[in-house]
């Protein structure tokens, strides 16, 4: 078994008196695409919203690398090396590619002025044009493209590409095939699998199980703010996982009919 | 440069990229409502006439620079038009009746701009009110303000010379052209507006605000703090817009500004900058500025009656409007 990554404790979080997330407990390893999945409203949004400091949890403990952290905020997060990718929020569309992918952490000349030191373009350019090299993305995109010129399956490229570049621990991918055609959900599928072979930890929500026995080698179930399952990818299959989400046994509303899950899958 | 990797297909010649910008369709249109009038009465050309458009421009231009930045970051202020009447209200009252000495009486003008910027953003980003509805009550509260400590009654005129007097409203001779001080005030201040929002970081956090506010807040972009900076060196550029127009006409009126804060939102739109954030340039507005002069000037001395001027103005914002939208539309995928 490879070394923990990322550990949380009995993380709990409410918004007014609803409880969006109680005690969840999950761990991350090195190398390990997790999917995590969950029907609307079973508490992965607010999950992973603690994880990336968006909105900081009430109680428990989040370990990296067996160290006790403390995220507060979206920096804190980055710092940590745990890089988010938020459904269609990740990408500011009137920039150009090479200031997205530096955005919060834009190389800049003269840092002693603070917020008014002037970017270092030529830098800017150097290191995106060979990023989106690195990541085999370069043969039609040019770092001083605007975003909004650009397919969503190429905006999700460059999302996660950004994540990559600062060598992120744990890169979070929150339904990045949401809206995407057949084509672009494979080349996003297998860039998943590129960033897991390149030594990251992807934790991967998505609502379309059938992308989960494409690319997860585990796969987490959350249901009203709990985590109901863990199971190895391989050891299981479609129905069973989609039971889990129902939280109801769905061999047996189905008559226990076997070739459901295989017509399904 | 990483120009010789890019695909022949993508690298468009780099002049029609550039051309084919709002900024750039605005410079045209500014160039033939120019051309227009001067050929309509050469007495537009007059250095007479120029200098009074210069003497102008500062004063609602100043505004349409901050106006540009908060814009870009996705929020816009109503309220600077009240903010250009209360801050030289503030201002004279406590200079005149021997509260203060001008100076002080100035900064303390100023930080009541601070303030009502401050209350603006405040509430914008922490209470989640839109900036229409919030800056629009902030225009009834600053504007009921300035009538009330002033009785309605217009200030009588400050007329000692001084120090800074000279430094917001001083005038000079540059050959036949009469020009004020303020113009220094307004170069200085589009120079480093245009610098902040082109070249430094925290231009580059202004335009992901606004084009994207959650994705900025996931990078780690402080947003409501600079939304909030914003408001504040919006309604502060206004007070001192205010303060420049008060010494140069030595009077100060609780309804000066009335209707401004629609011209200058005018001005900044027309320069191309996006009423929906994320996109800004400090060089349009400069143009839209100069244009919105120009025809308020022009039209008149081109003989068209003066109460058919907001025809005018009114059609050709619409049609800048238009053309911008549809250079956005042909160069964007949604």
């Amino acid at each position: 078994m490879t070394a923990e990554v990322l550990r949380l404790a009995n993380l709990r979080k409410s918004f007014g008196s609803v409880s969006a997330l109680k005690d969840a407990s999950m761990t991350l390893r090195e190398g390990e695409v997790v999917a995590l999945l969950g029907d609307n409203g079973a508490g992965k949004s607010t999950l992973i919203k603690a994880i990336s400091g968006v909105h900081p949890v009430d109680g428990g403990e989040i370990f990296v690398r067996g160290r006790k952290v403390s995220i507060r905020s979206a920096r804190d997060a980055m710092d940590l090396g745990i890089e988010t990718i938020h459904q269609d929020t990740s990408l500011a569309p009137d920039l150009s590619i090479a200031r997205n992918l530096f955005l919060g952490r834009e190389p800049v000349t003269l840092p002693f002025l603070g917020v008014f030191a002037p970017l270092d373009f030529t830098e800017l350019r150097r290191a995106a044009s060979a990023l989106l090299k690195r990541v085999g993305i370069s043969k039609n995109l040019n770092a001083d493209a605007l975003v909004n010129t650009l397919s969503g399956g190429e905006r999700q490229s460059i999302a996660i590409s950004r994540a990559m570049q600062f060598a992120a621990k744990v890169i979070i991918l929150d339904e990045p095939t949401n809206n995407l055609g057949v084509e672009e959900t494979h080349g996003v599928l297998r860039f998943v699998k590129e960033v897991r072979d390149a030594g990251h930890t992807v934790l991967f929500i998505t609502h379309n199980i059938h992308h989960v026995f494409q690319v997860a080698d585990r796969l987490v179930v959350m249901r009203h703010g709990e985590i109901v399952a863990e199971q190895v990818v391989a050891d299981t299959d479609l129905l069973t996982v989609e039971s889990i989400i129902m939280g109801a046994d769905m061999s047996t509303l189905l008559g226990g009919s076997k070739n459901h899950a295989e017509a399904a899958g | 440069m990483t120009a010789v990797t890019e695909p022949m297909e993508l690298s468009r010649p780099r002049w029609r990229t550039t051309v084919a910008t709002p900024q750039f369709a605005s410079l045209a249109i500014l160039a033939l409502v120019l051309v227009v009038f001067a050929v309509g009465n050469p007495n537009f050309l007059s250095p007479l006439n120029i200098s009074n458009m210069v003497a102008y421009l500062p004063e609602l231009g100043i505004i349409a620079l901050g106006m540009t930045l908060l814009l870009t970051a996705g929020e816009f202020d109503l309220s600077v038009g009240a903010v250009f009447a209360l801050g030289p209200v503030v201002v004279m009252l406590l200079a005149q009746n021997g509260i203060v000495d001008i100076g002080p009486a100035l900064l303390i003008g100023l930080l009541v701009c601070v303030a009502i910027g401050a209350i603006n953003g405040l509430i914008v980003t922490k209470i989640g009110i839109s900036s229409f509805l919030v800056t629009l009550s902030m225009l009834l509260i600053v504007r009921g303000a300035a009538l009330y400590i002033t009785q309605g009654f217009p200030l009588k005129s400050w007329d000692q010379p001084g120090f800074f007097v000279t430094l917001l409203a001083g005038s000079f001779e540059l050959g036949s052209f009469r020009l004020y001080t303020s113009l220094w005030w307004f170069i200085a201040l589009t120079l480093l507006a245009a610098y902040t929002l082109n070249y430094s970081k925290l231009g580059n956090w202004i335009s992901a605000i606004g084009s994207n506010r959650n994705a900025a807040i996931a990078r780690g972009v402080p947003a409501d703090t600079v939304k909030i900076w914003l408001f504040i060196l919006t309604s502060v550029l206004a007070g001192l817009a205010g303060m420049i127009s008060a010494f140069r006409i030595s009077a100060a009126s609780p309804v000066a500004g009335t209707g401004y804060e629609l011209e200058v939102i005018a001005m900044v739109v027309v320069g191309g900058t996006a009423l929906t954030g994320g996109h800004g340039t400090i060089f349009g507005t400069i143009v839209g500025a100069i244009m919105l002069r120009a025809i308020r000037n022009g039209i008149v001395l081109v003989g068209v009656p003066g109460l058919a001027f907001n025809i005018f103005v009114g059609a050709i914002i619409l049609v800048m409007l238009i053309l911008h939208a549809m250079i956005r539309n042909r160069s964007t995928r949604r």
